[in-house]
């Protein structure tokens, strides 16, 4: 499972129309989907939103990924329709909360799984966002695949010590935690440490505004792409209100 | 006591790491298994004590199929030690480490006691018990790690790189677990990149490349053979290639050795 997750999280560079646009257009689109999925009122609506994402992950061909990302959040979405429905909320009204939440993680994950970390670092330095702050977040995302592969390598030198992660009651499968969690965290530490000093030892701080490497440049068809989702999206959203 | 019957193994992303391999390992050998990196050296050794199940043919330890078994009952006759120390000690002292995989295993308080007298004795770790294994030395942790195996007795011994990292007293220290294990007739079996370490062990060779076995040999045979060396990228020992340069047709095994052939022949 651990596995397919990294799957589903690592980003990887395909050459698709979508991937080559700029950050920024991505970002566009996918706040656009974000929020007409969030404004959608009911179950036609969201299975329409749904469509329209599909159709941008479809051309760039991340539509199993993204599905592999909505599996684990079915679960949630699950948890959202049994909740409300026992609050007393009508079965039409817990389905379209259900289904919502689905709609707004494949908005995100849109964006998430056309975008490399770097490109999203240069969108948030293009929003003059602080450097150490950009730093920090990138790395976060960078480091969760780089955790996984850590926690599956943990895994398999526990078992072979004989540790059965799935064996006794509540409280002994909590305990059989401990010799994972340990070595998963102690090597996050060791690892932030080592980082820390491998950037000091490059120069990181060393100006105030350092140069990039690549420029950030927004095309015609990022345009055209732009100005689609907005349009669309106010269209879709006048549309709801009235229909 | 080990045996792959054309085993092939293929990741979740496709990647075909295993194929088709056949190998036997008897329970009192030393074997070496050499190779590039991603030849599918530590796949095959994770296909030993059940971690990694073959998708096409079967692994038989000791008869039993790994995939009717446990990854724990496995571990028991064949304790694989990994890598990287940082990815297993987790306890709060070197002796609550060893203790671990002896609760495991179920063993009795009084025996869990017995064995790890024994074992700190074994590995000098008596007067580091009572530290927190996080703060030992690279050294010392891989020991610890090698010792935390070998408290429950394993049938085979499998280290996964084992001198990564080591200064020459834990070389040293780990010929000497070697051979002991040896004299106690227990299977040692041993991936790594240094040939230089595993040279002087003149011991059963096994190249991979490519998910494949290339040669399957004596070490004098293999590491003589430059042409395989080439295909499986993997450099020939010192000795050897020495011994290739002065073309005889048997190689040093060790510098005594040749100084001794040296001195005579001349």
């Amino acid at each position: 499972m651990a596995y397919m997750l990294a799957e589903g999280l690592t980003f990887r560079y395909e050459d698709s129309p979508i991937h080559r646009r700029d950050p920024r257009a991505k970002l566009l689109l996918s706040i656009c989907l974000f929020i007409v999925a969030l404004s959608s009122n009911s179950v036609i609506h969201i299975l329409i939103v749904l469509a329209l994402i599909s159709i941008p992950a479809m051309i760039a061909n991340i539509l199993k990924r993204m599905a592999k990302t909505l599996v684990f959040s079915l679960t949630f979405s699950v948890f959202i329709f049994v909740v409300n429905f026992a609050v007393g909320y009508d079965v039409m009204y817990s389905l379209t909360l259900a289904l919502r939440f689905i709609a707004i993680v494949a908005a995100a994950s849109l964006f998430f799984l056309t975008t490399s970390p770097d490109e999203l670092e240069y969108v948030m330095r293009w929003m003059k966002l602080p450097r150490d702050f950009v730093f920090a977040f990138v790395t976060a995302v960078r480091f969760v695949p780089v955790l996984l592969l850590d926690l599956l390598q943990i895994l398999d030198a526990q078992k072979s010590r004989g540790l059965e992660v799935e064996r006794g009651g509540p409280v002994k499968r909590i305990r059989n935690l401990i010799p994972i969690l340990i070595p998963l965290i102690v090597n996050a530490l060791i690892r932030s440490g080592e980082l820390a000093e491998a950037m000091e030892a490059r120069g990181y701080g060393a100006v105030k505004r350092p140069t990039s490497l690549y420029v950030l440049s927004f095309d015609k068809w990022d345009a055209i792409l732009s100005s689609l989702s907005v349009i669309g999206s106010v269209i879709f959203i006048y549309l709801s209100f009235l229909l | 006591m080990i045996k792959f019957e054309s085993v092939t193994f293929i990741r979740p992303n496709g990647v075909v790491a295993l194929k088709d391999i056949n190998l036997e390992i008897e329970k009192n050998e030393l074997v070496t298994i050499v190779g590039a990196n991603g030849a599918g050296k530590t796949t095959l050794l994770k296909h030993m004590n059940g971690l990694l199940k073959p998708t096409k043919g079967r692994v038989l330890i000791d008869g039993v199929d790994t995939r009717k078994t446990s990854v724990a009952s496995l571990s028991k006759k064949i304790g694989l030690v990994f890598q990287n120390p940082d990815h297993q000690l987790f306890s709060e002292s070197v002796e609550a480490e060893i203790v671990f995989g002896l609760k495991n295993f179920g063993f009795d308080e009084r025996e869990i006691k017995r064995r790890t007298e024994k074992i700190l004795e074994f590995f000098g770790l008596k007067e580091l018990r009572d530290r927190a294994p996080l703060t030992l030395s690279g050294g010392e942790k891989k020991r610890l790690c090698i010792a935390a195996v070998l408290a429950w007795d394993p049938d085979v011994l499998v280290l996964d790189e084992p001198t990564v990292g080591q200064d020459l007293q834990n070389r040293l220290k780990l010929y000497e677990v070697i051979n002991e294990l040896r004299r106690r007739g227990k299977g040692v079996i041993i991936v790594s990149h240094d040939i230089e370490f595993l040279w002087p062990l003149q011991a059963r060779t096994i190249v991979m490349a490519d998910g494949e076995i290339l040669k399957d040999g004596p070490a004098y045979e293999v590491f003589m053979d430059r042409e395989l060396l080439k295909a499986a990228r993997i450099r020939q020992p010192q000795l050897a290639e020495l011994s290739t340069k002065l073309s005889l047709n048997f190689p040093f095994k060790g510098v005594e050795d040749a100084v001794e052939r040296l001195l005579r022949s001349d």
